[in-house]
C-alpha cells in the first residue's frame, strides 16, 4: 500500500485527467440517443428508398414478403396498449401512494417498499408466462363471457394489463418519494389554517408534487411503451387494428423481437424492422419533449 | 491511486480479451450458428463429433434461421443453421446449402374438441386447411367443415415469433408465415399450449413438440388433424400414421406425409467449403451422424438425398 501511495500522481494532472474523464463520460451519454438514432435512419435507409414514409404510416397492411410495409396497426397497438395500461395503473398508483405516505401506518409502508422492491426486480418473462396462465384464461373464460364477447384472451386488454402490474413498482416508488419530499412544515401551516387533512393533500401535497407526478406518471408511460417480452406473450400479435380491447393487437416492440432472429438476413425485411425501431424511438421522443415542455411550463409558474 | 487500479483493470481485461480473441482465430475451433429448430440436433452432432476428433472445438448457438445466415456471410460463423425456406435475396448470395435432416410440421386441435373423435374419423382436405389457416375469415364453423351440427367456429392460432415451422406450414398452400391469420403465440410450446385449452382452436406444430420424443405418444391436451390426401372425406388406412411418434416418422421418411409440410432442414456455408474439418464434420453429420437425427425427434435424409449432399462437397 504505502509504495502505491508514493505513486500518486501530480494533484494537477489528477485534477486534469479526472475533469477530461467526466466530461468524457457526460458527453458520451449525451450523445448515445443522437447516436442511436443515427443508426436505425441508416440501416432503415433501403426502405425508406423503396417506399414513401407516408403510405407506411398510414396503411395498415404488413406483409413484407409481397412488398407491403404498413406500421399503421403497429403504432396503433403501441399507443393502446401504452394508454390502456396507463389508465389501469396511474388511478391505482396516486391513490397508494397518497394513502402508504400519509395515513397508513410505518410498518405498512416499511412492507410495501418490500413488495415494490420485489415486484421490480422480477423478470419481465416472468410476468408473461403470469399473464398466459392467469390473465388470458381468466378474460377468456369469465370476463368476456360475461360480457356478451368471445375472445382467445390473447388481446390488448390483456397486454394492458400485464404492463400495469408491470409499471406499478416504478410508478408507486417514485410517487411515495415525491409525496415524501413535500416539507411538513407546509402540511402544518394548512392545517393550522383550518383545512382538513383530505384538502391539506389535495391543494398542499399535490399541488407541490405536481411536478414529481408528472415525471412518475411519464416514467410509467415510457416503461410501458418499450416493454417487449410480457406484452408480445399475451397480446395475440395480429397485425391489424384492434377495434375493441378484446381484439389482439401487435405492438411494435413485439414486431422486432419476434421477427428479428429469423428475418435479419432478407435485407429489406430487416430495414423494415429497423424502421420500426425507428418509429418506437420517435415516439419516445416526441412523449418526452412533451413531457419536458410540460415540466418546463409548471416550473415557469 | 484510483486510477492507479482503474489502468490495472483496464490492461487486465484487455489482456483476457486479447486471449480470447486469439482462441477465436485458431483454426481449430468451428462456430454454427442459426435456428433455433435445429440447435437441439446441432448440440447433439458436435458432442458426438468431438468423440472422434478431440481436439476440435465447436461453438453451437442459436438466436434464428436469419442471425446464422448473418454470421456466416459476415464470417464470424462458420456453418448456418437454417430451418425456413430461403428468400430470393438470400438464394443470390453466395452460398452452399446442405440438407441435414427432416422434419414435419403437423396441424392440431384440442382435445377439448367434442368432435374429437369425428375430426380423427374424416380429417380435413388440404383445400379446407387452406380456407382455415390462410382466408382470414372468423365464421368457419367446425359443423360445416365435417358436415355435422356442431356450429362453434373455428379458431386459428399461429406463431408470432418468425420461424421454419410456420413458414413451412404455410408453404403447403403456397403462401409464407405472414399469409396465416391468426392469434400469434410465441414459441412452440406457447402454440401447443394456447391450442389446448381453446375448444375450437387449430394450430400447428413441428413433431419433435406435438409429440414426446422419448415415450412416442401425443402431448397431453392436444391431437393430430389428420390431412385427408385423397378428399375422400374419410381417413384412409394409407393415410392414418398419426398415432405414435415412430409412425408418423416412418410416414414422413417414405414421403406419405406431404412435402411441404414436410421440410428439409439445412447447413449453410459460405461458399463451397474449403476448411477440411467443415468438410469432414459435414460428412460425418450425413453419414454416421444420421443416426442421432432420430433420437431427436426428426427424419433422417434418404439415401439418394444424402448421395446427393455428399456429391456437393466433392
Amino acid at each position: 500500500m504505502a509504495a502505491l501511495q508514493r505513486l500518486i500522481l501530480p494533484a494537477k494532472l489528477t485534477d486534469r485527467l479526472s475533469t477530461g474523464w467526466l466530461n468524457f463520460a457526460v458527453l458520451f451519454l449525451i450523445l448515445l440517443p443522437l447516436v442511436i438514432g443515427a443508426g436505425l435512419v441508416i440501416k432503415s435507409l433501403p426502405l425508406l428508398e423503396q417506399a414513401s414514409i407516408g403510405t407506411m404510416l398510414h396503411s395498415a397492411e404488413f406483409s413484407p414478403q409481397q412488398g407491403h410495409f404498413g406500421f399503421y396497426a403497429f403504432i396503433m397497438a403501441s399507443v393502446w396498449v401504452t394508454l390502456l395500461s396507463f389508465v389501469l395503473s396511474a388511478p391505482v398508483c396516486l391513490l397508494a401512494a397518497i394513502y402508504l405516505t400519509q395515513y397508513s401506518p410505518a410498518w405498512l409502508t416499511q412492507s410495501m417498499y418490500f413488495v415494490i422492491d420485489v415486484l421490480a426486480g422480477i423478470p419481465s418473462v416472468v410476468y408473461g408466462v403470469w399473464g398466459v396462465f392467469v390473465v388470458v384464461p381468466l378474460l377468456a373464460n369469465h370476463v368476456a363471457p360475461a360480457l356478451g364477447l368471445t375472445t382467445t384472451g390473447y388481446c390488448l386488454l390483456s397486454g394492458a394489463i400485464v404492463l400495469a402490474i408491470m409499471a406499478v413498482p416504478y410508478m408507486l416508488n417514485m410517487l411515495m418519494e415525491v409525496f415524501k419530499s413535500v416539507p411538513i412544515e407546509l402540511k402544518e401551516a394548512s392545517l393550522s389554517l383550518g383545512a382538513t387533512y383530505w384538502e391539506t393533500i389535495k391543494w398542499v401535497v399535490l399541488k407541490k408534487g405536481l411536478t414529481g407526478i408528472i415525471a412518475a406518471l411519464s416514467l410509467g408511460i415510457s416503461k410501458a411503451l418499450g416493454e417487449t417480452i410480457a406484452v408480445l406473450m399475451v397480446v395475440g400479435n395480429v397485425a391489424k387494428v384492434p377495434k375493441n380491447i378484446f381484439d389482439a393487437a401487435y405492438p411494435l416492440p413485439a414486431l422486432i423481437a419476434n421477427n428479428y432472429g429469423d428475418m435479419m438476413s432478407v435485407p429489406l425485411y430487416d430495414s423494415a424492422l429497423m424502421f420500426a425501431a425507428l418509429l418506437l424511438f420517435a415516439m419516445i421522443l416526441v412523449f418526452n419533449s412533451l413531457t419536458n415542455f410540460f415540466l418546463y411550463r409548471i416550473k415557469e409558474r | 491511486m484510483r486510477i492507479k487500479s482503474f489502468l490495472t483493470i483496464v490492461l487486465i481485461t484487455t489482456f483476457f480479451a486479447g486471449l480470447v480473441a486469439c482462441g477465436g482465430k485458431k483454426g481449430k475451433n468451428i462456430t454454427i450458428s442459426g435456428a433455433f429448430a435445429l440447435y437441439p440436433l446441432g448440440v447433439k452432432w458436435t458432442e458426438q463429433y468431438k468423440n472422434k476428433a478431440p481436439d476440435l472445438r465447436f461453438d453451437v448457438s442459436a438466436g434464428g434461421a436469419g442471425k446464422g445466415l448473418t454470421d456466416v456471410l459476415a464470417g464470424t460463423a462458420d456453418i448456418a443453421m437454417f430451418s425456413r425456406q430461403l428468400t430470393a435475396s438470400e438464394k443470390q448470395k453466395n452460398i452452399w446449402v446442405f440438407a441435414v435432416a427432416k422434419d414435419a410440421v403437423l396441424p392440431t386441435f384440442s382435445l377439448k374438441n367434442p368432435i374429437a373423435d369425428l375430426i380423427r374419423k374424416k380429417g380435413l382436405t388440404k383445400d379446407q386447411l387452406k380456407e382455415v389457416y390462410l382466408s382470414g375469415k372468423s365464421d368457419i364453423s367446425w359443423g360445416k367443415l365435417l358436415d355435422t351440427t356442431y356450429n362453434q367456429n373455428v379458431v386459428v392460432y399461429t406463431r408470432s415469433d418468425a420461424a421454419g415451422a410456420a413458414d413451412t406450414w404455410a408453404d403447403y398452400f403456397g403462401g409464407k408465415q405472414e399469409n396465416i391469420k391468426g392469434t400469434g403465440i410465441y414459441g412452440d410450446p406457447g402454440l401447443a399450449e394456447a391450442v389446448a385449452k381453446d375448444a375450437n382452436a387449430v394450430g400447428f406444430n413441428n413433431v419433435a413438440y406435438a409429440y414426446d420424443i422419448t415415450t412416442g405418444k401425443k402431448r397431453p391436451g392436444i391431437d393430430i388433424i389428420p390431412i385427408d390426401q385423397n378428399g375422400n372425406r374419410q381417413i384412409d388406412p394409407g393415410e392414418a400414421f398419426y398415432e405414435n411418434a415412430d409412425s408418423i416418422l416412418q410416414a414422413i421418411s417414405d414421403g406419405k406425409y406431404p412435402s411441404p409440410p414436410a421440410r428439409d432442414l439445412y447447413f449453410i456455408t459460405k461458399g463451397k467449403p474449403t476448411n477440411p474439418d467443415i468438410i469432414n464434420f459435414l460428412k460425418w453429420v450425413l453419414t454416421d451422424g444420421q443416426q442421432y437425427v432420430k433420437q431427436a425427434g426428426y427424419v433422417p435424409l434418404t439415401d439418394a438425398k444424402i448421395k446427393e449432399q455428399l456429391d456437393k462437397l466433392n
